[in-house]
């Protein structure tokens, strides 16, 4: 115990030195968080469209106020007499509008009225969702106008639970957490790691007797200490900035960071007793930590999204439980009961990151 | 067969009667299809210094790895301690050839996590902490960062931090290399100290006149021993006389002796230092007469012949040479017609070099002519690097006037560049580039044509033992290798002005010789050349040379005008307890007077007719019996630590 312990200061003294690894670690999650938190929009507004109004009537133009008011769409002003087309072509609107010269008449006479639409299909996401608003607002165009008699039998009266407001930060902050203690603990951990490598001091720590164990212990306990400092301070900065509080209980939220970022840091260490150099272990941090953090953990893209084989890789990502976790305590609000599962998940990832990352060390010798 | 380690391991601890605390038979270390180590047998007993040296390469670090328990043995038995290394460990000190050391710790943080890694109680280390940091001269710096210590302290605080658990072995790698003179001798005073407390030291350094001070000396090559003794033995066994021979004309002598050890059985070597030839011979008499014939023959007059001991220097490369593992000496393939001007090449007049409101340089003023080889000596941190970055131009002089090959401005021009070589103290090179790689980078940055381009590259290769193996990842070499090609990349575009700032630092002593000829080639060829080297021995091959002391040149000359310009007398004490004769001497004398070669003592005494008897008379009533005082002539090495502590004492 006693050398763990000393390991670990030694590993804070070393931190406290380098003045670039402080300002990473306080800076850099910041100016992630801000990143993430602002530019980060999930809903799509003001869409430029442009329409063509061949009928002119009070009807047609009650019809395109209708779909303006939605927020959704925002009008282009066409340009001279060009077609209405080659505003699409030149990217001014996503869509166009061309409502036909009978629209009023042939409505007022109970046939069908054909409006054309063209979106710009390049961005499929946003032409779904173009296509969708269209088609709703010519429904409601027409009930609200009483012209389709309604004669529907189902309704359906939607609530939204949780973020009744449907405030987007909501979704993505929780998650912007889970992302920045994944990445920077365990940059800082597998740098640690790797710098002993490179400046041959790791003989020092083969030639004593430290155990594998022992070493990564005392590594642990140093980064898991900074990685609790970067958590308070981003989790509250966060939600100071988007206005957002817990809303469960939080024991299950906190245990659950404590679990977190052991797991991030012994990630970290992993990689630092894989990597050779600095440079290595930067890489491997980036592209195995965040790219998955990022992609696979549900923070952007629904988990049900992720096809087959690369769903079992989101299974086992601890991010993906944290941001489970997170999304509870600030969204949800359910604690325990809606997520005992997260806490006993991120036990078990560690063991398994401990583990690993003991046996690439196991000899505490150099490699042949 | 680990059980049966295991087994065995506590049958030995069971003889603690056996004084013998490392052991190792028929050690081999394989890594992939290169053998490191083959067959490596020796035994080291309790308080004994053990130097294990050889060339670069020849498993030296391997065999400290294996001996530290870092690393496993291909086959072969090593019992440290009557232990298996691994659980010997808390019993080992180790410092390895990189720094030990975490440099953004200071002294106290380093020290306590050594402490602590080795289980020391708090008590038990601030005791020691005391003792050893006041023993290295460091107790004043507690605080200070590891990293921005002297080579000299960093390794004296490494040294701390291994004995911070009283280890009972200590494992050397090359611990004073790139420390000066100054700092390496009261190094080895302290390791002198150590041995004699019962800590057993195995240490292997490149520095032959340091390995003189080992018990026993075990000579490496190529993974096997081939030869241990203690250097009385060594010298015996090698069976031959060493021959100072002092003469104007020593590129013409060279040249006809050498010539003479084909014909004659007697003349073994010759080889140039400064101002002398050293030839070794079988037998003295008939190897003076020899000489003096041969020197006869061609008319040449002889100043003085002296014979000597055969140093532990001419122990190695002989038995090198025997080995056939003499580098080639290839001559340079030179494009440029050489010039033999008597002109002045580099002058500095009044140099100065002020960082904030440190003054790194004060008023540095030397003149190198064409085909002189200068060096400038002194301890870390004395200014030579500043003052060598001034004269090429890299950095700018806060003061003073230079002169570089004819020009006193714009030191950076162009063509001003091209006739200027500098090989600066780390490595240039790029080690994720292939050698080959580096050394076309190098051609063309220095414009060298392209039809010789591929002729240089093939003598560097040639000259490094290193053709056929071209596409090698730079940074894979040992440390001596890459010097050498460094140096060779450096020289490639034929300089009329070199720059060398430890061009030899970690280079093995018969590479050593080889980097030598070329400096001496290229100086006869009209090369000025300006070196610096922590070796003082090789040192003794330049035309001239200056000591610098904090920032200033205390003295200057040719290596016998410097010595011959020492005050006072070195004096060899032979007693019967060296090591309390030193430690009662030094209470007595400044310490830097006293030092411990083997089983003698070496002392300066300025005025030694009045001192001498005192000295004896001390000695005896501490009943310590004298067995012999003789004079003998100061080594550039004294005069150097004399000089520096000389001038130490009037700043």
């Amino acid at each position: 115990m006693k050398r763990i312990i000393s390991q670990c200061i030694k590993e804070l003294a070393q931190f406290r030195r380098d003045r670039l690894t402080l300002a990473l670690a306080i800076l850099l999650p910041i100016a992630t968080l801000f990143i993430y938190g602002y530019a980060i929009r999930l809903e799509t507004k003001d869409i430029p469209i442009v329409i063509q109004d061949f009928s002119m009537t009070p009807l047609s133009r009650s019809y395109v106020e209708q779909l303006f008011s939605t927020n959704k769409f925002a009008a282009t002003p066409r340009i001279g007499k060009a077609e209405v087309a080659s505003a699409i072509d030149r990217g001014i609107a996503k869509a166009a509008i061309i409502i036909p010269p009978d629209f009023d008449r042939e409505i007022k006479n109970n046939k069908t009225s054909t409006i054309q639409v063209l979106i710009d299909g390049t961005d499929a996401n946003n032409a779904r969702v173009i296509q969708n608003n269209i088609k709703a607002t010519s429904q409601a165009f027409l009930r609200s106008s009483q012209l389709q008699p309604s004669n529907n039998n189902v309704v359906t009266r939607t609530r939204l639970w949780f973020n009744p407001g449907r405030k987007e930060s909501l979704y993505i902050v929780p998650g912007v957490f889970g992302v920045i203690l994944w990445i920077f603990p365990s940059l800082l951990a597998a740098i640690a790691m790797v710098r002993e490598k490179e400046r041959g001091t790791i003989l020092q720590v083969y030639a004593s007797s430290l155990t594998a164990a022992e070493l990564l212990l005392g590594k642990l306990l140093a980064y898991f200490l900074i990685g609790i400092a970067q958590a308070i301070f981003v989790i509250i900065l966060g939600a100071i900035l988007f206005q957002i509080s817990l809303v469960a209980e939080p024991s299950s939220f906190i245990i659950g960071t404590l679990l977190f970022l052991t797991n991030s840091v012994m990630f970290g260490l992993m990689i630092g007793t894989r990597a050779n150099s600095q440079n290595a272990a930067v890489q491997g941090v980036a592209t195995a930590g965040f790219t998955t953090a990022l992609l696979l953990s549900g923070f952007i893209y629904p988990l049900s999204n992720i096809p087959f084989p690369l769903s079992l890789i989101s299974n086992v990502l601890p991010a993906r439980y944290y941001i489970e976790l997170s999304r509870d305590a600030f969204v949800r609000g359910t604690g325990w009961l809606g997520i005992w599962y997260a806490p006993i998940v991120l036990f078990l990832t560690f063991l398994f990151l401990f583990n690993v990352a003991r046996r690439n060390l196991s000899r505490m010798q150099l490699p042949d | 067969m680990s059980q049966y380690i295991i087994e065995n391991a506590d049958f030995r601890m069971q003889n603690p009667s056996n004084n013998l605390v490392i052991e190792v038979a028929e050690l081999y270390k394989k890594y992939g299809k290169l053998t490191a180590v083959r067959g490596v047998n020796f035994a080291v007993q309790r308080g004994e210094i053990f130097g294990l040296i050889g060339p670069d390469g020849a498993g030296k670090t391997t065999t400290f790895h294996i001996l530290a328990g870092v690393m496993e043995a291909s086959a072969g038995d090593v019992w440290v301690l009557g232990k298996i290394p691994r659980n010997a460990r808390l019993g080992i000190g180790y410092l390895t050839q990189q720094f030990s050391l975490y440099l953004d710790l200071s002294i106290d943080e380093n020290l306590r996590y050594s402490a602590g890694l080795r289980e020391v109680s708090n008590e038990l280390f601030m005791q020691r902490r005391a003792k050893y940091l006041q023993l290295m001269g460091l107790e004043k710096f507690g605080d200070r960062l590891a990293g921005q210590l002297s080579g000299g302290m960093k390794q004296k605080l490494a040294l701390c931090c291994a004995l911070v658990s009283q280890p009972e072995i200590l494992l050397l790698d090359e611990p004073t290399t790139g420390v000066d003179p100054v700092s390496r001798r009261e190094f080895w005073d302290i390791l002198a100290t150590l041995a004699n407390e019962g800590t057993t030291i195995v240490v292997a350094t490149p520095y032959l006149d340091e390995a003189e001070r080992c018990s026993r000396i075990a000579l490496m090559y190529d993974g096997e021993i081939h030869q241990i003794g203690t250097l009385k033995e060594l010298r015996e066994s090698l069976g031959l006389q060493r021959l100072e021979v002092r003469t104007n004309d020593l590129q013409t002598a060279e040249k006809v002796l050498l010539r003479a050890i084909a014909n004659s059985p007697n003349i073994a070597d010759v080889q140039t230092f400064g101002d002398r030839l050293d030839v070794l011979v079988n037998n003295v008499a008939t190897g003076k007469s020899q000489v003096e014939e041969i020197f006869h023959h061609h008319n040449l007059a002889i100043n003085s012949i002296e014979s000597e001991e055969a140093t532990l220097e001419n122990v190695f490369v002989t038995r090198l040479r025997q080995q056939g593992s003499d580098p080639p000496f290839v001559p340079f393939p030179k494009s440029k017609s050489s010039h033999s001007q008597s002109d002045i090449a580099i002058g500095a007049y009044d140099l100065q070099k002020i960082f904030g409101n440190f003054a790194a340089v004060k008023g540095v003023t030397l003149e190198i002519k064409y085909g002189e080889i200068y060096g400038l000596l002194g301890a870390n941190g004395a200014g030579k690097t500043t003052t060598i970055k001034m004269l090429c131009g890299l950095l700018e002089a806060s003061n003073g006037k230079i002169y570089l090959g004819g020009k006193t401005s714009n030191l950076r021009s162009k063509e001003l560049r091209r006739r200027i070589g500098y090989m600066s103290q780390k490595f240039t090179l790029y080690d994720d580039l292939s050698i080959l790689q580096n050394l076309q980078f190098y051609c063309g940055v220095y414009g060298v044509p392209r039809r010789s381009r591929k002729q240089k590259i093939d003598w560097v290769l040639e000259t490094c033992g290193l053709a056929g193996q071209e596409n090698l990842i730079t940074g894979q070499l040992p440390g001596g290798w890459k010097q050498r090609v460094a140096f060779g990349a450096s020289v490639m575009h034929e300089p009329n002005i070199l720059f060398l700032d430890e061009p030899t630092s970690g280079v093995d002593p018969l590479a050593r010789r080889q980097f030598w000829r070329f400096i001496n080639e290229f100086a006869r060829q009209g090369t000025a050349i300006l070196v610096t080297t922590h070796y003082l021995e090789e040192a003794e091959q330049c035309n001239r040379m200056g000591f610098m002391v904090a920032g200033e040149v205390v003295i200057q000359g040719s290596p016998s005008e410097i010595k011959a310009q020492q005050p006072g007398e070195l004096i060899e004490l032979v007693t019967n307890s060296t090591q309390a004769a030193s430690d009662l001497l030094k209470t007595e004398l400044e310490s830097w007077r006293v030092s411990i070669f083997g089983d003698r003592l070496h002392i300066v005494l300025d005025r030694p007719k009045t001192e001498l008897p005192e000295i004896r008379s001390f000695l005896q009533n501490a009943e310590i019996n004298v067995q012999s005082v003789r004079t003998i002539p100061f080594s550039l090495e004294d005069a150097f630590i004399g000089t520096v502590q000389r001038a130490q004492q009037k700043v």
